[in-house]
């Protein structure tokens, strides 16, 4: 039986989705404890992210990007404000809720441990289409589709131990995309990986976006990763400091 | 999350670290193993204390007078006709025994000594052990055979030997002592000495004349199988209105308690060794979950719930425990099967007598004792793989991804 759907309709119903946003935060706040000293992640962050657009929320270590990419993706709760995510609050879902969610609204790419080391490339492509209860057959064929338009189809019977960084990561993307997310985060997806091998990645994105038109939301502190996308964030101590598009 | 998934992902993650889960699954098939073989140990020894206790004239069920167990005279006899046994069920007894039994001393030139006086029909003693006793010169030949044998201990200890006579004083029916000498016809060796000093043996009707009574003071009865007792036992009180019919847990109740105990202990060895085992089984479990803390964490940000992460455990730890079951399974049996004819314990047969085990001692597997180990391994290592897979949990997916 694959994960089921349990996104309830109240919170779909508080969508403001009708300028065609895909991301809409309002008043976003976390605070963490950390050694029983509190520190501000966010503080009322204002957010919007529209259809097809590619995004990066850059700043330095502390300023709060990973957070917000969190508290969008469903992995992180703020303590106030609203999060709403192709028409759904994600704010006021449960956990199980949250799960379906991020299985069938959103795909992740992470900095490491990105892959199920024990299946090959594209049984983890495969992975996430099981979870939603996809057929065997087109669960292979769309799971080798993804790999070979990014250009992996003679990796797909490797497993993530026998193959690059850089590889591994775009077998990631293939795992994301596969599924036709409304949204695809990357937490610092280039942080292990070298230049060269970076900039393979960022084209990849780039051609995603552009052909496909994947909105995308990236975190990072690369300038490499900044100046692909088509608009930047920039984030300083929880609060958006500077907002520009190309 | 779908089964097949859940059931790729296990079992290949028990693949991941060999050499650790090597050890694991070794240490949980030699733990059941040792379990199995204890216990087939165990039973072979309950056996052996059982069929000792019921060849020693007990049976599995005797009929006697009401008070012949606190005074054994000869007045406390009854008659036992033949119309008893039609009211049986006949395929549940493999044999009985109408026994006429008295307290005697015996004397010979040089000692005396108290014994038990029993007249048989040899022909039905195939059910005691006297129908395999070893006997040196003639055995009885009849009900009517005035002759006796002895116990190789008695003969030992009163000087004497085939051919020779020995005087015997008894009650009979009057309350009169009755002394009369009686030819040693053969001296039987058994399995256990204490039995060759207590029981000397005469043709039954040679000694109800002896004693001027054609009655028996017992009948003895043995079972095709323990699950006939009730039904015999019934229809015996049927048959011998007035009389006691006892099993032989009634008649022996100290050896009962020990064969008893035998299946209370394939319980206790099992938790002591199992118990022991599942603190392993935890320990390795945690560490191979707290490795994959990240792992796991990637898993429930995609979307994979809570409980199936926890399924995911589960499964892992029933796999392992599977496997290390059947291993288990497969050396005991092939140990048991290796010594399946008996262990010689010849060195120790002195000892091994004084509890009614045999010098050759043979291992008894019994399939529920096998069923219950292999369950309730399989049960412990379920429960035992609950907290680990509630601490992959307990972390929320950031907090797993951060580690």
């Amino acid at each position: 039986m694959a994960e089921t759907e349990h996104i309830g309709s109240e919170a779909e119903t508080a969508s403001g989705d009708s300028a065609g946003l895909v991301v809409s935060c309002r008043g976003v706040s976390r605070t963490y404890e950390e050694d029983a000293v509190p520190v501000h992640a966010l503080r009322e962050v204002d957010f919007d992210l529209r259809a097809g657009e590619w995004t990066s929320l850059a700043g330095p270590s502390g300023s709060g990007k990973s957070t917000l990419l969190h508290a969008i993706g469903g992995l992180d709760r703020p303590n106030s404000g609203t999060v709403v995510v192709d028409g759904v609050e994600v704010t006021a879902l449960s956990e199980a809720q949250l799960s379906d969610l991020r299985l069938r609204k959103i795909g992740f790419v992470f900095q490491s441990y990105n892959l199920v080391p024990v299946l090959s490339a594209v049984e983890n492509v495969e992975f996430i289409m099981q979870l939603q209860g996809v057929s065997g057959s087109e669960r292979r064929q769309r799971a080798l589709t993804a790999l070979q338009s990014l250009g992996l189809g003679d990796l797909a019977d490797r497993r993530p131990g026998e193959m690059s960084g850089g590889q591994q990561q775009r077998v990631a993307i293939a795992r994301a995309i596969v599924t036709n997310p409304v949204l695809l985060l990357a937490d610092e997806p280039s942080a292990n990986l070298d230049t060269a091998t970076t900039k393979e990645l960022l084209e990849l994105l780039k051609r995603l976006n552009a052909e496909r038109g994947i909105t995308m939301l990236t975190a990072t502190h690369d300038p490499m990763v900044m100046s692909y996308t088509s608009r930047r964030v920039q984030l300083r101590d929880g609060g958006i400091v500077d907002d520009a598009s190309d | 999350m779908p089964l097949k998934l859940l059931i790729q992902l296990s079992w290949r993650n028990l693949w991941r670290h060999r050499r650790r889960n090597g050890i694991l699954l070794s240490a949980i098939a030699v733990a059941v193993a040792g379990v199995v073989l204890l216990n087939s140990l165990l039973r072979g020894m309950q056996a052996d204390m059982e069929n000792a206790v019921i060849d020693n004239l007990t049976g599995h069920v005797k009929v006697l007078q009401p008070g012949y167990r606190e005074d054994p005279s000869v007045e406390r006899s009854f008659i036992a006709d033949d119309g008893w046994l039609q009211q049986l069920p006949p395929a549940a007894i493999a044999g009985w025994a109408a026994r006429v039994r008295v307290p005697a001393v015996a004397m010979s030139e040089r000692e005396t000594r108290g014994i038990q006086l029993v007249g048989v029909a040899p022909e039905q003693e195939s059910i005691s052990f006297l129908g395999s006793v070893s006997i040196r010169g003639e055995g009885l030949t009849g009900a009517e055979d005035r002759r006796i044998i002895i116990g190789a201990a008695l003969a030992e200890q009163l000087e004497t030997e085939v051919g020779r006579r020995l005087v015997l004083v008894t009650q009979g029916a009057d309350g009169r002592n009755r002394e009369a000498g009686y030819r040693i016809a053969g001296i039987y060796r058994a399995s256990m000495g204490g039995l060759e000093k207590v029981f000397v043996f005469t043709g039954a009707e040679a000694l109800g004349d002896k004693l001027d009574t054609p009655a028996v003071t017992e009948v003895s009865v043995r079972l095709q199988e323990d699950a006939f007792e009730d039904s015999v036992v019934q229809a015996l009180k049927n048959a011998f209105g007035g009389l006691d019919v006892l099993t032989w847990r009634q008649l022996e109740p100290q050896a009962a308690a020990i064969v008893s105990f035998a299946d209370s202990a394939v319980f206790i060895y099992f938790l002591v060794i199992m118990g022991a085992l599942v603190f392993g089984l935890v320990n390795t479990l945690v560490t191979a979950v707290m490795e994959r803390v990240r792992e796991l964490g990637m898993l429930r940000a995609l979307g994979m719930r809570p409980r199936s992460v926890v399924g995911q455990v589960v499964l892992e730890s029933s796999l392992i425990m599977s496997v290390g079951v059947a291993a288990g399974l497969l050396i005991a049996f092939a140990v048991f099967a290796s010594v399946s004819d008996g262990i010689d314990l010849t060195a120790f047969s002195d000892s091994l007598a004084t509890f009614g085990l045999r010098p050759v001692f043979v291992p008894v597997i019994k399939a529920g004792d096998v069923v219950l180990v292999a369950a309730m391994s399989l049960i412990l290592g379920l429960i035992a793989s609950f907290y680990p897979a509630r601490r992959a949990v307990k972390l929320t997916p950031l907090e797993a991804l951060r580690r």
